[in-house]
């Protein structure tokens, strides 16, 4: 770890991406603050630059006047105020991640809210696990609502659920297609199908292109999402769509995102470690994987690549 | 005024000044006070041998004090004190009460008498956040601090209770007394007792009683303390009344009724309710996750309750959890 000597070149470096780990219950705009307001805290605890001095011509105009340099006390920290405040960083989000999500969150500071964009256009895929439980169901699909119907799951099997959510996988992919814009049944479409799946033209319509059921120990199960343009709400409804169609209710316990394009829970940095130093060790690590994989930022065709 | 004489004092002004930019009308405002003395009437660029260094370009007023600093010497004397002016200026209204102070005449003999009770150290912080102190008439000052000698305060008690909250001086006798009266009734505290919670935190005894009366609510009615617990309670930890009600409720909740942890216990250790609940959570989970979390002294692998809310991780991991940190880590990244 470097540590840093000089509050504005420790500046100048913070420039990039971030990817931090956020939360449950923690809304990315607080995430965000917390970050900003750690960042100046420790830009001001590092040495400071000099204080200015000021020409100070003082004496009678007609007789010889002295000319003094004496220190600028506007140029105080304790008169103008810290060096650096939240005015001086700006902070931006690729994707949002809902109040009740944790995981993965990219987060552009500075020059680096320019990265968050191009990869918030590029949609790379994100991957979520979202837990599920089996025999009760909200009024919001999550575990914060009210009951609104209890049944049993007894006749939940793994061969069952396996079946239940392959199917929604292939459905999703058919419409995937059928939103191409392409006739179904023409060559141009068996081509494009033939090469892989498709990312979606849009940010508006989500997608699944992968569904799985991890871990079944009835009532909690949990399913891995890769998906593209999803969000908190559709996740949700996911998990009741399975209940129903298992002949039985459900609702979500919980989601997390563990993936976001290449960025995994490993780069990932944890609440305790949003200070300075390590913030800029995660920026030089986030920089490297985007040097290594350039279809992260610009991707070169419409086939799905991460 | 003869107007040739104005124009000609305004030339040799833009000259000394190098001001570009005044107005005529403005100026007339500006230098109809300057004392002419030379009555030749000349060319304005010639060279004048009076004294001009009390005119000044215009100044227009300013949203900080960082503008008044390098001319004032008041506010010159309050930064060699350590007062942080940025966050006075916060509030207009009282950063206009202090640039109307005089160093000399208002602010010394306050100073004088603050610095007996407050640290030479600490007298930056107590003025940034009260400077309305220097207002306030000294005589009064006197009358609170004997207020409290004659109620028994200590002297290092006094420095204590002003030093940690610099808004004690700024009540007045009748209203302190009410309210060491209304804690002294509230948790039938003796003598004795309500001068140690005074000195212990002094600003309780000026907060906001609608607070208080609240929080004595939640922690009674809702937390479901008995009144002695209460008492020792507020004697060891005063700012569990200081604290935002829900909060403070939901941090109980966890620990009363997720983690079953009774009230003889968070009694004992109170220090668990002011740490912030996410804190908490995650040890506590941890440790179930690893089997390890039984908080209950008469069975064997017991861990204190304080292990949820004291030390570095690293020294909770090594000590009670028994395991590396990173996997303590690595088990933050899957909540």
């Amino acid at each position: 770890m470097v540590k840093h000597i000089n509050a504005a070149l420790a500046y100048k470096t913070l420039n990039g991406l971030i990817c931090v780990y956020k939360p449950p219950r923690v809304p990315v705009r607080q995430v965000q603050h917390t970050i900003v307001t750690n960042i100046c805290r420790d830009l001001n605890a590092l040495p400071d630059r000099p204080q200015e001095k000021r020409v100070e011509i003082i004496g009678a105009t007609n007789a010889p006047m002295t000319v003094k340099l004496v220190p600028n006390y506007a140029d105080d920290p304790l008169v103008c105020g810290p060096r650096y405040t939240h005015d001086d960083f700006r902070c931006s989000w690729a994707t949002h991640l809902g109040l009740f999500t944790s995981g993965v969150l990219l987060l552009g500071l500075n020059e680096g809210t320019r990265l968050t964009y191009q990869i918030n256009v590029a949609r790379p895929t994100r991957a979520y696990k979202v837990h599920g439980q089996l025999g009760k169901a909200t009024d919001t699909y999550f575990w914060n609502g009210k009951t609104i119907e209890r049944s049993t799951f007894n006749h939940v099997t793994r061969a069952k659920i396996d079946r239940i959510v392959a199917h929604m996988q292939s459905a999703h992919q058919k419409t995937m297609f059928e939103l191409s814009g392409l006739h179904m049944d023409s060559q141009t479409a068996y081509d494009l199908a033939s090469q892989g799946v498709i990312r979606p033209a849009n940010s508006k319509l989500p997608i699944i292109y992968g569904l799985k059921c991890v871990h079944f120990e009835p009532p909690n199960f949990t399913l891995e999402v890769q998906a593209v343009n999803e969000y908190e709400k559709y996740l949700w409804t996911l998990i009741h769509d399975l209940g129903v169609q298992l002949k039985t209710s459900a609702y979500c316990t919980g989601l997390q995102c563990i993936r976001q394009g290449k960025f995994t829970l490993d780069h990932a940095l944890l609440r305790k470690h949003w200070q300075l130093d390590h913030l800029i060790d995660n920026m030089d690590s986030c920089r490297q994987l985007i040097e290594e994989n350039e279809q992260l930022l610009r991707p070169k065709s419409a086939h799905l690549s991460v | 005024m003869n107007l040739n004489l104005l124009h000609k004092s305004f030339f040799i002004v833009k000259r000394i000044c190098n001001v570009r930019h005044l107005y005529l009308t403005k100026s007339y405002l500006n230098f109809a006070v300057v004392n002419l003395n030379e009555k030749k009437e000349n060319d304005a660029l010639e060279y004048t041998s009076e004294d001009l260094s009390t005119i000044t370009p215009y100044f227009p007023e300013s949203f900080n004090l960082a503008a008044y600093v390098n001319s004032s010497e008041t506010l010159q004397n309050l930064v060699h004190l350590n007062v942080n002016l940025s966050k006075i200026e916060k509030k207009p209204s009282i950063a206009e009460k202090i640039l109307k102070l005089d160093f000399e005449k208002d602010i010394k003999r306050g100073l004088i008498f603050i610095k007996d009770f407050v640290n030479a150290d600490d007298i930056g912080n107590f003025l940034t956040k009260n400077p309305l102190i220097l207002c306030e008439d000294v005589e009064h000052l006197e009358v609170r601090v004997n207020y409290l000698k004659s109620k028994q305060f200590k002297q290092h008690e006094i420095s204590r209770i002003i030093t940690n909250n610099p808004f004690w001086l700024m009540f007045s006798t009748i209203r302190i007394d009410r309210r060491l009266g209304f804690y002294q009734e509230k948790f039938e505290l003796s003598g004795n007792e309500v001068r140690l919670l005074a000195t212990k935190q002094p600003r309780l005894i000026t907060y906001n009683l609608h607070h208080i009366q609240t929080n004595s609510f939640v922690i009674k009615e809702e937390m479901g303390f008995e009144d002695d617990e209460i008492k020792q309670l507020i004697l060891d930890k005063p700012r569990l009344w200081m604290m935002n009600q829900k909060t403070l409720l939901e941090r109980f909740n966890y620990i009363h009724n997720v983690i079953k942890i009774p009230h003889k216990t968070i009694l004992q250790f109170p220090h668990i309710l002011l740490c912030r609940n996410f804190k908490v959570k995650q040890r506590h989970t941890f440790l179930e996750k690893l089997g390890r979390a039984q908080y209950n002294p008469t069975i064997e692998n017991f861990v204190p309750i304080n292990a949820l809310v004291e030390l570095t991780d690293i020294e909770f991991c090594k000590k009670y959890a028994k395991c590396h940190v990173d996997d303590f880590n690595m088990f933050l990244k899957t909540m």
